[in-house]
This record gives structure tokens, C-alpha cells and sequence, in this order.
């Protein structure tokens, strides 16, 4: 039998609230209280939709490939702001972005990026003095 | 009275104090649009500059600011699903769901419309209920809160759909919603609970990555997928048309409109029940009030009345949270213990002095509240046809503005790179109860009133063992919670029946 991604989704629901549960049960009473009082019915529902969903037949998975691949610049975008720090990582962001996922002109891409970069510099640092973590790259030239 | 609330009007008419509020108003625009930096976090970035301002400035500037954020919040709420402040998300529910089929002036101005009212509405509790609401706010211990803060959890059943199954998952959402609630220290034995090593998790999961996450991300995601603009294949000619019938709607539902101002109102003068609670509260008040099931399934699909009361109670929800704050210095929110301290900078002290020495300028901040407003709403009305045009600009243009305004907002509320992941992780859960066809707004409703709920909890048989369960309010309370979760399902039996 092959299981959908609903059932899995049931199921990883399923396991979230058990853990809770398993975990709690070690506390003192004062702090087992409330995540008992919610893990139990979650884990009791949660296996019952996992019934529900194992009865039904899987629906047609939607096209999947776009959402890994937004998923994907979400991540770099993490990892672009670790690296070199917000005020950098925006219009380098937008840039690529565009350019590639978008595929863009170039002309309108650059003058975009250059705005987010000035709307961002005026609003947070000038305006706000927003205090922004230095990347770890960037942190290295300070 | 009259002599003082003419008073009032007068001292923001002057020169000083109205420009000021114009300058408040502009940045507060411009704050509200972005998730995460929002009211408070604004307040409290902008509270060095009022040292050198009077009184009646320093109020027009910060209550100018705070009033416009909220209004600004619904325009991304309902145009991009990216909620503009993360206290005021219930609007994405209904109202970028109109936006996708096309309607979004509609949805836009019946949200700006529904804000005016409900800002006018607040404007005038604030106003009438300064001398009369010391009782009030006084009867109302930790055990009627805690019944408040369930009433709030018990609104799941009108947020779940219709049919057993449906209502089967939006309780379980409502329960992780409780549970995850529960990460971080528990306040009264100091135990971890479910912090997994991390310091970061110690103060528990941060509101604004988790709503932003959970909201905007999926709606990213599916606008990348469809590979259109975000209003699609609607037809073009209805976009720019709807802000009238959006106008007319908000006073075909005047009734509507007004009952969520007071709930609004009512919410922002309890103390602690914080601005997330209001709109949600008013949300469900609305979804609970359709005619019957069907009518209550449009809801969540695109139905005026969800935008609507949110709306609505996102601004009285102002009036109400300074009626406490003033009346006797006990903040209603987060924003409003940061304006305490603008109170204790311009040498006021709140407290029965407000009421009588200081009147004037507590009514100058009435008048700061209505004509903040009036001018924020016929000045977004005037962009309105430009803004529902954002709705059909190509969807690769838009993303990745959307992805900075997301995690940018997410990491200005707290100023960790570890939000970034929350709201990743948020919103990788949001995508799959989507994709699964899970309910959002019950987990959020959990989450938010979770903390709450386990404070009010603790307190209260800490204080009075379970003495608490007798009490007259509290019974009353208890009626309402039981009237609230089994309301939608004798609605669907009579229906039947009939």
C-alpha cells in the first residue's frame, strides 16, 4: 500500500503530539498539566484522521517541483543573510532572484534591487538605526 | 466636559501637535506595511524623540503612528496574504481570498471603511467610559479572564468548517496551537518544557514568525506555483470598481460592524488579552453570525464579512486598550505599556489626575485616535485603484519583495536569525494544512490565547483554589463558552430539520 502525503502528514501529527505527551509525563505536575491536558486529544485526533486519510484515496499530487524550488530560495536567502548580514543580502537577493527565477531584463532587475537596497537604507538605518546583526563574511572586515 | 473636549480638539489642531501627527502618520504607514516591526516595536524605537515634545505632541505623534500601523496592517493582509502586523492577521482569512477572486478594492475598502467605524467607535468608549470603567476592569479577576481566554478557544468550532471531519481537524489545530504554546519556561516551577537544548526557545515561540510563517509563506509558495499574478484570471474589469460596493458594505452590515468594534473595545480594555485576541475574537464573532451552515461555509473563501469585523475591532481595539492605561496606568497591550512610558517621560501620571487636571490632554488623544484615522482612510482611499492594480503585476516580480517583507518582518520583531527559521518552519507547516486542507485559523487562535490561558489558570487556583469555578461572573462566563461551541451545531440541526 502506498501511504499519501496526507496520512503522512496525520501521522507526523501524530507523533508530534505523542512525543509531547511522552516528554511531559516526566515533569512535575504543575508543568505536565497543560501539555497533557492538550497532547492527549491532539494525539486521539490525530490518529483518527490518520484512519480517515488511510481509507481514502490519495488525491493527485499537485505540481510540487515550483514549491520545492520557492522553498529553496527561502533557504538561500537564510543562508545569504548568515553570510553577509541583511543590508547586503537584500538587493543581492532581489537581483538574483529576478534575473534567474524571474528571468528579467537585466535593466529592470538592477533598478528593483537598487530600490529594495534604498527603501530598506533609508527606512531602517536612517530613519529607525535599526540595529542589524553583521554576516559572518562581513564580520570578518570590521 | 464639552469645555475640555473642545479643549482637546484644539490643542491637535495646533500647528505643532498636528504636524507632528502627519510625520507619526507617514511613518506609521510605512511601519505597518512591514510584518513583524509593527506598533510596539515602532513605539518604543520612537520613543526617544518625544523627550523634547510637550504632552499634547509627543501623543499626537506615537497614538498618530500607532492608529495608522493598524489600518495599514489589512492592505498587505489583504492584497499579498503577508499580515502587516502581526497582531492583525485575521483579515488575510477572508480578504486575500477576495483579492484572488479579483475583488481586492472591494476587500480594501470595506476593510478601511469597517477600521474608520470601528476607530470612531473606540474614539467614543474611550471618551464615555473613562469615569465609569474603574469597576469594570476591577471585577474582573484572573478566573473571569481565564474563562475570557476560553470563551476565545472555544470560537474554533464557527473557524472549522462545516461536517464532522472538519471540525475533527480545526480542533486538533486548535490543539497544537495550545501545545505549542507551551514551548519554554514554565512560569510557575521554572521547568523547560520542550526547549530541546536551545537558549532560543527558553522565552517560548515569538508570536510574529510563527503567524507570518504560517499566513504568508503558503500564499508565496502557490502564487510561485501558479506562475500568474496574484488576482490570476479574474477579470479585469471588476479591480478597480469594488471600493464603493466595499464602502456600501461595510453599512449594508452596520450591525456586523458595530458589534465588532464593541467586542474590539471590550478585548482592548481587559488587561493582558493583548491586540492578536481582538480580531480573532471579532472574526469568529462574525463567522458565528452568518444565517446557517452554508452560510457560514463562505466563510474563509472570500466573504466581505470576515474583512469586515476584523476590521472593524483592530481599531476600536485602540480606544479600548487606553482606556485602562490611562484610567489607572495598567497597560491593555504590549504597544500600551510602551506609551506608559511616554507618559512617565512627559512627567504625567496615569491615574485619576488624567480625569481631571490633565483632561484636556486625555482628550486630545481621543481626538488624535478619530482624526488619525479619517485622514489615513480617505488618503488610502485615493490610492485604492492603484493598490488593487498590485494584485495583477506578474507573480516573479512581486515574490521576491514579498520573501524580504516575510523575513525581514520576521527578524525586526526580535532581532534573531533564528526567527528566520521559525518562520521557514512555520511556514513549511502552513504549506502542508493547505495542501492537506487543515485549518489555519484555529492553531493560531490556540497559540495566541495558549500563554494566556495557563497563566490566568495558575493564578486563579493559586489564589482561590477551585473556590474560582463558583463565582457568579465566572458561571456566567462558563454559559457563554458551552453556548459558543455548541451554537453551530444546533444551527445545523434545525437546518436540517426544517
Amino acid at each position: 500500500m502506498r501511504l499519501s502525503g496526507a496520512a503522512l502528514f496525520s501521522a507526523a501529527l501524530a507523533a508530534v503530539a505523542a512525543f509531547a505527551v511522552y516528554t511531559a509525563l516526566r515533569w512535575p505536575p504543575k508543568a505536565a498539566l497543560f501539555p497533557l491536558v492538550m497532547g492527549i486529544p491532539l494525539l486521539v485526533l490525530a490518529l483518527a484522521q490518520l484512519v480517515v486519510d488511510l481509507r481514502e484515496r490519495p488525491a493527485a499530487a499537485p505540481e510540487a517541483r515550483r514549491a520545492w524550488g520557492i522553498l529553496a530560495w527561502m533557504v538561500a536567502f537564510i543562508l545569504l543573510v548568515l553570510l553577509v548580514g541583511f543590508p547586503l543580502a537584500v538587493p543581492v537577493f532581489v537581483l538574483a532572484y529576478l534575473v534567474t527565477s524571474g528571468r528579467e531584463r537585466w535593466l529592470l532587475s538592477v533598478v528593483l534591487a537598487a530600490a529594495a537596497w534604498a527603501a530598506f537604507y533609508l527606512l531602517f538605518q536612517r530613519l529607525l538605526h535599526f540595529p542589524f546583526e553583521d554576516g559572518l563574511i562581513t564580520g570578518w572586515f570590521q | 466636559m464639552l469645555d475640555a473636549l473642545i479643549q482637546g480638539l484644539l490643542l491637535v489642531l495646533q500647528w505643532n501637535a498636528f504636524s507632528l501627527m502627519l510625520v507619526g502618520m507617514a511613518l506609521g504607514f510605512v511601519v505597518g506595511l512591514l510584518p513583524g516591526i509593527g506598533g510596539a516595536a515602532t513605539l518604543a524605537l520612537m520613543l526617544p524623540f518625544v523627550f523634547k515634545m510637550s504632552p499634547v505632541e509627543a501623543f499626537a505623534f506615537l497614538l498618530g503612528m500607532h492608529s495608522v500601523a493598524a489600518t495599514t496592517g489589512d492592505i498587505t493582509s489583504i492584497l499579498f496574504g503577508v499580515p502587516g502586523e502581526g497582531l492583525s492577521a485575521a483579515t488575510v482569512v477572508d480578504g486575500h481570498p477576495m483579492a484572488k477572486n479579483g475583488e481586492a478594492a472591494r476587500a480594501l475598502g470595506a476593510a478601511l471603511m469597517s477600521s474608520l467605524v470601528g476607530a470612531i467607535i473606540g474614539a467614543m468608549a474611550l471618551a464615555i467610559s473613562i469615569p465609569i470603567v474603574r469597576p469594570l476592569v476591577l471585577t474582573f479577576g484572573s478566573p473571569e479572564l481565564f474563562m475570557i481566554t476560553l470563551m476565545g478557544i472555544a470560537c474554533i468550532t464557527s473557524l472549522s468548517g462545516q461536517g464532522t471531519r472538519a471540525q475533527l481537524k480545526g480542533f486538533a489545530m486548535g490543539f497544537l496551537g495550545l501545545l505549542l504554546a507551551t514551548v519554554g519556561q514554565e512560569r510557575q516551577s521554572g521547568i523547560l518544557r520542550f526547549d530541546f537544548g536551545l537558549m532560543y526557545l527558553w522565552e517560548g515561540l515569538d508570536l510574529i514568525p510563527v503567524l507570518v510563517g504560517i499566513f504568508a509563506i503558503p500564499e508565496i509558495i502557490d502564487l510561485a506555483v501558479r506562475g500568474t499574478s496574484i488576482a490570476g484570471n479574474a477579470p479585469a474589469a471588476k479591480l478597480g470598481a469594488g471600493v464603493w460596493q466595499g464602502i456600501r458594505d461595510t453599512f449594508t452590515h452596520w450591525w456586523l460592524v458595530v458589534r465588532c468594534s464593541v467586542v474590539g473595545v471590550f478585548v482592548g480594555i481587559l488587561p493582558g488579552a493583548g491586540g492578536g485576541v481582538a480580531q480573532w475574537m471579532a472574526y469568529a464573532h462574525a463567522a458565528q453570525s452568518a444565517k446557517d451552515a452554508e452560510d457560514r461555509s463562505r466563510f474563509g473563501t472570500g466573504d466581505v464579512r470576515g474583512v469586515l469585523g476584523p476590521g472593524a475591532a483592530n481599531n476600536s481595539k485602540e480606544g479600548g486598550d487606553l482606556i485602562p492605561t490611562i484610567a489607572f496606568g495598567v497597560p491593555g497591550s504590549g504597544a500600551m505599556a510602551i506609551l506608559l512610558g511616554a507618559f512617565l517621560i512627559m512627567g504625567l501620571h496615569p491615574g485619576p489626575d488624567m480625569l481631571t487636571k490633565h483632561l484636556a490632554v486625555t482628550y486630545s488623544m481621543v481626538w488624535t485616535l478619530v482624526i488619525a484615522n479619517v485622514i489615513t482612510v480617505v488618503a488610502c482611499l485615493a490610492l485604492l485603484p492603484w493598490l488593487a492594480h498590485v494584485t495583477r503585476i506578474r507573480g516573479s516580480l512581486i515574490i521576491p519583495f514579498l520573501l524580504l517583507l516575510v523575513f525581514v518582518g520576521s527578524y525586526t520583531a526580535n532581532k534573531q536569525i533564528a526567527d528566520l527559521l521559525v518562520t521557514l518552519a512555520a511556514g513549511a507547516l502552513g504549506y502542508l494544512m493547505v495542501r492537506f486542507e487543515w485549518p489555519r485559523a484555529p492553531l493560531v487562535l490556540g497559540f495566541v490565547l495558549g500563554k494566556l490561558a495557563e497563566t490566568y489558570l495558575f493564578i486563579s487556583m493559586a489564589r482561590y483554589g477551585y473556590a474560582w469555578l463558583t463565582q457568579p461572573l465566572v458561571l456566567v462566563l462558563m454559559a457563554l463558552t458551552v453556548l459558543i461551541i455548541v451554537f453551530p451545531y444546533f444551527q445545523e440541526r434545525r437546518v436540517r430539520a426544517a
